[in-house]
């Protein structure tokens, strides 16, 4: 119809308007501004014909938005927003539409950009060539360069024991390297479980791994290491890629029944949580909302950004600019992640386990379900009856006669007509204890149908001091008071209430005290009451509070039912009996069972006793991962229903568009020609259907992308230098044939294996070069002349210090050790770094074990350029700054450990050779030897650790 | 010796980089710096918690009218905690101080002898109520982590004035850090020595670092000062070998300048030479040992007071940028500004004790003649609501809160946007401010155009001011 349209207009006018003389200057005039080459807004442009016409109705001016807006029909969304077209002009636009919108061809101002048009969208195939070298020497020849000599023995040496390991070698490894020994310490050093240890640390750099929370308050993840651990033990493996990619993004999934496939899901949650944002607001709230969105965001670009080297975040507000990733795109990616939160998820500490543990599980619920098809009729049929039962059975009886209830068991404040007052109760243990834990049991009242939990504070705190009057030297055991803690605590029932102190930090004190701030409501008006307070020194041991005396800010002294020293006397009501309970059941089951037919009844019975046969599922250990969330309160996870995702219009949760479905980037899965497969249903086969995708083997972005950032640890640079972006803001390769032939030897010939791949690139001449630079004409040495020399990164100095000062540990695995105090704990932990004490053997293992603090990283590191687990590092920074200095001259590391330096070497020219791995000159000894007979020499190690050749890799 | 711009081709550190080994950083500029600059430094005073705007700079007569009444705020609210109170009337009265006549909170009364310097602006708009986000949008110009805070993109750009003391100082209350603690000053993508340095002025140890640590006890100030010497002429033999490779020169002198900072630093904090009468006027009882266990305005004075005074001595002996925290996070009992229970409680000694220290600044700084190249800004992650939660206190207010801002190229005595009637949303809801206007603004004044000062980043040109952000020419002289 258009096309016919457009025909009998534009023949039928002679004076039709012009598009270029008349129509353009206009759109020239007013929109191309916002809608031009330099903008897009709202993905909209007005110099491209194609793109324009989205909002043309050739033929109909009143259909076409784009009319509306200009006309101002639209009052919402006025164009252009600042001024406005004359009446004239918006006649040449309504008639130009009206004529059929003839726009000719070959005139637009502007040439869309096919996105896709770029090196790293074009398919993976295989170059001719046959080595690292000959691609770097070709491009050197090219380039009018030709190679640096090969490197002497010691600097080689020094290379590969720090490239592959992360530790210098020690002196006694000193060799002559000829080419047999060269490759023997390449695979001594590859098989060194060393190894695992250095390249985690690059690859948890690129997921942004933590063990805090960040944000507010940054919590400890305690469980956060076994993903850690699962790095390296794949690394020392030599995992092929494909499965360590997959294991991370959908282990459980794909590989059900392993300990790797649950621990590698670390990787999901490796990054910041934003716990307030979770746990303190709900997701019906907008705030709670944005919350979960950028949690989502940053599963994302954790596996698109990491694994493909795509800058996926840029399409969060409109289409990517640069890349052919659209918004849609980016949505649908979320929807991959829609029913995971970051969790503490249940692994067993062998594959075996993981089995029986699956398979036991799988029984169970096979049973429970078809126990349950079996008895949902019957219930059904039982009726009101059993839902009284039931009742009952829940706690709700609790509210009946209690047979536990006596009549002297509690204290009782007086009556406040405010639910804010402020009420407190205190025991004086008669001397200052260290506080290990607080029981608190409530009381049992009928009185206005409460029941269990009567008077039990809403809010409130629990301190201890050795003054009565709390005011000097309060520790806080436990609050559940303060406005920031915004949930109330629920009536307990008659379950007592129990508070550990923070685990090492234990509190003491004489007295012990609980304030209620938001007191427990009655018939209109408020009070706190408590049946017993119990404190512990140890786990085991009496209750030091019995029979204790008890003042209080008021009480209603009504004895014997109400009064203080009711507190500590060794009387609380107890919740009913297990035995009642049981009773209950069996009664509740008689019924249900006398509803059944006896065919019936007979399955029940034996599904009933195989049920019971099944041993339980033992103790499980757990990682913090991206998983299903089962909680209540108000973070409550999705229980495995995916969230609803929709496309956000310019990234605004105020601003919802359609809903989209679980997909990936459609324009790079027909261009790899790698369909996106949904098998299943449940939300693992959201993550499953990802994970096959990026691994594919036409997945050229996820080959390209770690070949290079293997090179780039190996040569300080990438082949492309962007490893995070492989996108059209990002670098073009220098030597784009060998990154795809790397890409595709690693890929098939190699089998994904990285080990093969270090020794392909460490073997090769280029590598092995000189680093001297005095005389190569390629200054930048982006075509490698000769080999860069590098600066060590925050760990491998730290972990060399430890290494010279023969102190290193190298115990594996394991929770991580922590190089600071934390202080309060209960709240906002703080990371005190100062109060560590750097003679504390435990924080003397290799730095990839150090447990790493979000919000306040560890100083000496980051003052070394160490990654910020809050950002996804592809390449360390590396700054030279006074700070940096006075770190390593004065940090309590470098300063505890040159004596330990000085003790292990006992000279100085051993501990010269200890660091640097070669001999002093004379000259360099005499100035030393000298130093040392004035200070001594500790002061030679210090001076030592600081030389620029320690920082510093040939 | 290298030519400024070897250095900066080969060691990538950014142009601010440079201060420490070229000696003449003052005039170093980054491409960015293309208006002729104002204002040289920045103060950046922040109340961690999210100070009340309506209790202390925004006057709303309409809530003194209709205090207690039950709030109608026209439209749904969404609240952080939920259940909105009645209107609640500013805690204390207000008077109008100067030609201005602004009309200020007696909590903060000490300010008015600065009211004509000052420019406020009322009309801000954060992102959400959430603390953490509200404090790194303010910060960094970013809702979530892995961004560099302002002073860190100063540094960067502008690099140092003095080549002995750091260029971003960041100055914690001494209680603790607030709401994500140093990654509202961390360098992110920028080289670390942008990122703020911590000092605590009169600990023992002000700087981390600066001297040996104890468990040194073998060095002594003779075998320190050895070590440096024999340093030096190790490496400058390490180095004339490998003379194309000006990382290792420039390691060389960042140890000079370290043995710099370890004498400049110590004298720039001393604060005993400075006159009584000043330490008065900036609130100091610097001999006074026991205060009272209750949060209290003279004490927060004392506090406050201290870290504007090193603020000062910093600021003059070259430091670019320093950011003065006041509250830390969540602790007990409060010690922020986060008033949900009780604003008069928190609110009165902390409003107080910053008004007395910050006014004292701005006097002094005047009277050396430093405030005109000095842009002081306060500011903190959001508002709090016009009505109660229920009892004493107000929720967040991230629909509307106050910023201001003095010296340094700001027009005093102005108001640029004005909040609604109750102070709960923009008055002019279309064209609220951002904190992407008020940095744009302030690195117009330090000559820098803000969309030209990019870092390439995963594939993005980040900016301090994301794709957003105008300068306020209301607010510029």
């Amino acid at each position: 119809m258009r096309f016919l349209c457009h025909f009998i207009l534009s023949t039928t006018s002679a004076l039709a308007v012009d598009f270029v003389r008349e129509v353009r200057p206009i759109f020239e005039k007013h929109c191309y501004e916002c809608h031009g080459a330099e903008k897009q807004k709202n993905d909209y442009r007005l110099d491209i014909k194609s793109m324009a016409l989205k909002h043309i109705k050739p033929g109909q001016s009143a259909e076409s938005t784009l009319f509306r807006f200009v006309s101002g029909l639209e009052k919402d969304t006025p164009m252009p927003p600042k001024s406005k077209l004359s009446s004239a002009e918006l006649e040449t636009l309504k008639r130009w539409i009206d004529e059929g919108a003839n726009w000719p061809d070959g005139v637009d101002v502007a040439k869309l950009e096919d996105k896709t048009d770029w090196w790293a969208f074009e398919p993976l195939s295989k170059p001719p060539g046959n080595s690292v070298d000959a691609f770097i020497e070709a491009k050197l020849k090219e380039k009018g360069l030709t190679p640096a000599p090969r490197a002497d023995s010691r600097t080689l040496m020094r290379r590969l024991y720090f490239d592959l390991t992360g530790l210098p070698p020690s002196p006694s490894d000193l060799t002559d390297l000829t080419d047999e020994k060269y490759e023997a310490l390449v695979d001594k050093l590859l098989a060194s479980p060393r190894y695992g240890e250095r390249w985690a640390r690059h690859w948890l750099d690129a997921v942004h791994y933590g063990e805090t929370h960040g944000y507010d308050k940054d919590k400890p993840r305690l469980n956060a290491w076994p993903y850690r651990d699962y790095v390296i033990r794949a690394l020392n493996n030599d995992k092929p890629y494909a499965r360590f990619i997959e294991e991370q993004v959908a282990g459980d999934a794909l590989y059900p029944g392993t300990v790797d496939g649950i621990t590698a899901l670390g990787f999901i949650a490796a990054g910041p949580w934003d716990y307030i944002g979770h746990a303190e607001v709900p997701e019906t709230k907008l705030d709670g909302k944005i919350a979960r969105h950028l949690d989502r965001d940053d599963m994302v670009q954790n596996a698109i950004g990491t694994v493909c080297s795509l800058t996926i975040q840029c399409a969060q507000c409109h289409n990517h600019k640069f890349d052919p990733i659209s918004q849609e795109d980016y949505y649908s990616l979320h929807a991959i992640f829609a029913a995971i939160d970051r969790t503490e998820v249940d692994y067993y500490p062998d594959d075996a386990s993981m089995q029986k543990f699956a398979a036991l599980q799988k029984h169970k619920k096979r049973l429970a379900d078809q126990i349950a098809a079996l008895e949902a009729p019957l219930k059904q049929k039982a009726g009101e009856a059993y839902t009284a039962l039931s009742k009952r059975i829940d706690g709700a009886a609790e509210k009946g006669a209690n047979p536990n209830a006596k009549p002297d068991f509690g204290w009782h404040s007086a009556i406040s007509p405010t639910q804010d007052a402020t009420k407190w109760v205190q025991v004086d243990l008669g001397k200052s204890v260290q506080v290990e834990r607080i029981v608190l049991k409530p009381c049992y009242d009928d009185y206005g149908k409460i029941g269990g939990g009567f008077g039990f504070p809403v809010r409130f705190k629990i301190e201890v001091s050795d003054d009565p009057e709390f005011k000097t030297g309060v520790s806080l055991v436990w609050r559940k008071h303060d406005a920031t803690f915004m949930q109330d605590f629920a009536n307990p029932g008659l379950k007592p209430f129990e508070s550990g102190t923070a685990g090492d930090d234990g509190v003491t004190g004489r007295f012990v005290r609980v304030t209620a701030v938001k007191l427990a409501p009655r018939k209109g008006d408020y009070i706190f009451a408590l049946a017993e307070m119990e404190v512990y020194e140890s786990k085991t041991g009496p209750n030091l509070a019995a029979g204790k005396p008890v003042t209080s800010l008021d009480s209603i002294e009504a004895p014997p039912r109400w009064r203080k020293t009711n507190l500590t006397d060794g009387i609380a009501p107890e919740s009913r009996s297990e035995e009642d309970k049981k009773q209950l059941i069996r009664q509740r089951d008689a019924l249900m069972l006398a509803q059944a037919d006896e065919a019936t009844k007979k399955q029940l019975v034996a599904l009933r006793k195989e049920r019971d046969s099944l041993p339980a599922l033992p103790a499980a250990q757990k990682v913090y991962a991206g998983a299903v969330h089962y909680g209540s309160g108000a973070f409550k996870g999705t229980h495995g229903t995916p969230r609803t995702i929709q496309v956000l219009k310019r990234g605004d949760m105020k601003q919802p568009a359609q809903e989209v479905g679980p997909n990936t980037i459609q324009a790079l899965a027909g261009l790899f020609d790698i369909p996106f497969e949904l098998r299943g249903q449940d939300e693992a086969a959201r993550r499953a259907a990802l994970a096959k995708w990026i691994t594919h083997p036409n997945n050229a972005l996820t080959w390209r992308s770690i070949v290079n950032r293997v090179w780039q640890h190996h040569f300080g640079r990438g082949l492309v230098e962007t490893a995070n972006d492989f996108g059209r803001m990002g670098a073009k390769p220098s030597h784009p044939e060998l990154l795809d032939w790397l890409a595709v030897t690693f890929r098939d010939d190699l089998g994904g294996s990285l080990k093969k791949l270090h020794k392909l690139i460490v073997m090769s001449e280029t590598y092995r070069q000189s680093s001297d630079g005095s005389v190569r004409s390629d200054g930048s040495n982006e075509f490698l002349s000769r080999q860069t020399r590098r600066k060590l990164d925050a760990e491998a100095v730290r972990d060399s210090i430890l290494a010279v000062s023969g102190k290193l540990d190298l115990t594996m695995g394991g929770p991580s050790f922590q190089d600071f105090v934390i202080d309060k704990p209960q709240h906002s932990p703080h990371y005190e770094y100062h109060l560590h004490d750097p003679e504390d053997p435990k924080s003397h293992r290799r730095s990839i074990y150090r447990f790493i603090v979000r919000s306040q990283q560890q100083p000496f590191m980051t003052v070394l350029d160490c990654a910020d687990p809050s950002m996804r590092v592809d390449k360390r920074n590396e700054s030279l700054s006074p700070l940096q200095a006075l770190a390593m001259m004065n940090n309590g590391l470098t300063v505890t450990m040159a004596k330990h330096f000085a003790a292990h070497a006992g000279s100085v020219k051993r501990a010269f050779q200890l660091a640097l791995a070669r001999e002093p000159t004379a000259e360099e000894l005499a100035a030393l030897e000298d130093y040392a007979k004035r200070e001594g020499l500790e002061n030679v190690c210090r001076v030592i650790l600081n030389l620029n050749e320690f920082s510093f890799i040939d | 010796m290298l030519t400024r711009r070897q250095l900066l081709q080969t060691t990538g550190q950014g142009f601010g980089a440079l201060a420490f080994a070229s000696m003449q950083a003052a005039e170093t500029s980054h491409r960015s710096q293309v208006i002729a600059p104002k204002a040289k430094r920045v103060v950046q005073l922040f109340m961690g918690g999210a100070a009340s705007h309506i209790d202390l700079f925004d006057f709303k007569p309409a809530l003194v009218k209709h205090h207690g009444e039950e709030s109608n705020f026209g439209e749904a609210v969404e609240a952080f905690q939920n259940g909105l109170g009645p209107w609640k009337k500013p805690v204390w009265d207000f008077k109008p101080y100067g030609q201005s006549g602004k009309m200020l909170s007696e909590a903060v009364a000490p300010l008015g002898a600065c009211a004509d310097d000052m420019a406020f602006v009322h009309n801000m708009v954060g992102k959400t109520g959430v603390h953490s986000q509200g404090t790194l949008l303010q910060a960094t110009g970013f809702n979530l982590p892995g961004f560099p805070g302002m002073g860190c993109w100063v540094s960067y750009a502008l690099g140092s004035i003095s080549d002995n003391l750091p260029t971003f100082v960041v100055l914690p209350d001494h209680r603790g850090f607030a709401s994500n603690g140093p990654k509202n000053w961390d360098s992110a993508f920028l080289p670390s020595q942008h990122a703020g340095t911590i000092i605590y002025p009169g600990a023992e140890v002000p700087i981390s670092d600066l001297f040996p640590h104890k468990n040194g006890r073998y060095i002594s100030a003779r075998s320190d000062r050895g070590g440096f010497d024999l340093l030096k002429q190790l490496n400058q033999k390490h180095a004339a070998l490998r003379e194309e490779d000006s990382r290792l020169e420039s390691r060389i002198q960042s140890y000079e300048l370290a043995a710099k900072m370890q004498l400049a630093a110590p004298e720039a904090l001393d604060i005993s030479k400075e006159s009584d009468a000043m330490k008065t006027m900036y609130g100091i009882q610097e001999h006074r040992k026991v205060w009272p266990t209750e949060i209290n305005a003279e004490e927060e004075a004392d506090y406050m007071g201290r870290k504007c005074l090193a603020a000062r001595r910093l600021l003059e002996r070259g430091v670019r940028f320093v950011q003065i925290w006041s509250g830390n996070d969540n602790g007990f009992p409060r010690r922020n500004w986060d008033s949900h229970e009780d604003v008069e409680r928190d609110h009165g000694p902390l409003a107080w004790g910053m008004a007395k220290a910050v006014s004292a600044l701005i006097l002094d700084l005047k009277q050396r003649g430093l405030l005109d190249e000095t842009i002081i800004l306060w500011t903190t992650e959001f508002g709090r609501m016009p009505s109660t939660q229920g009892g004493k206190g107000r929720d967040h207010n991230p629909y509307v809160f106050t910023n201001w801002l003095c010296g340094g190229g700001i027009k005093g005595g102005v108001t640029a946007g004005e909040s609604d009637q109750w102070g709960y949303k923009p008055l002019d809801r279309a064209n609220p401010t951002t904190c992407y206007d008020i940095h744009a603004t302030m690195l117009h004044l330090l000559g820098i155009d803000h969309e030209k000062l990019t870092v390439r980043h995963n594939g993005i040109d980040r900016r301090l001011t994301d794709v957003h952000g105008h300068v306020i020419r209301d607010l510029v002289v």
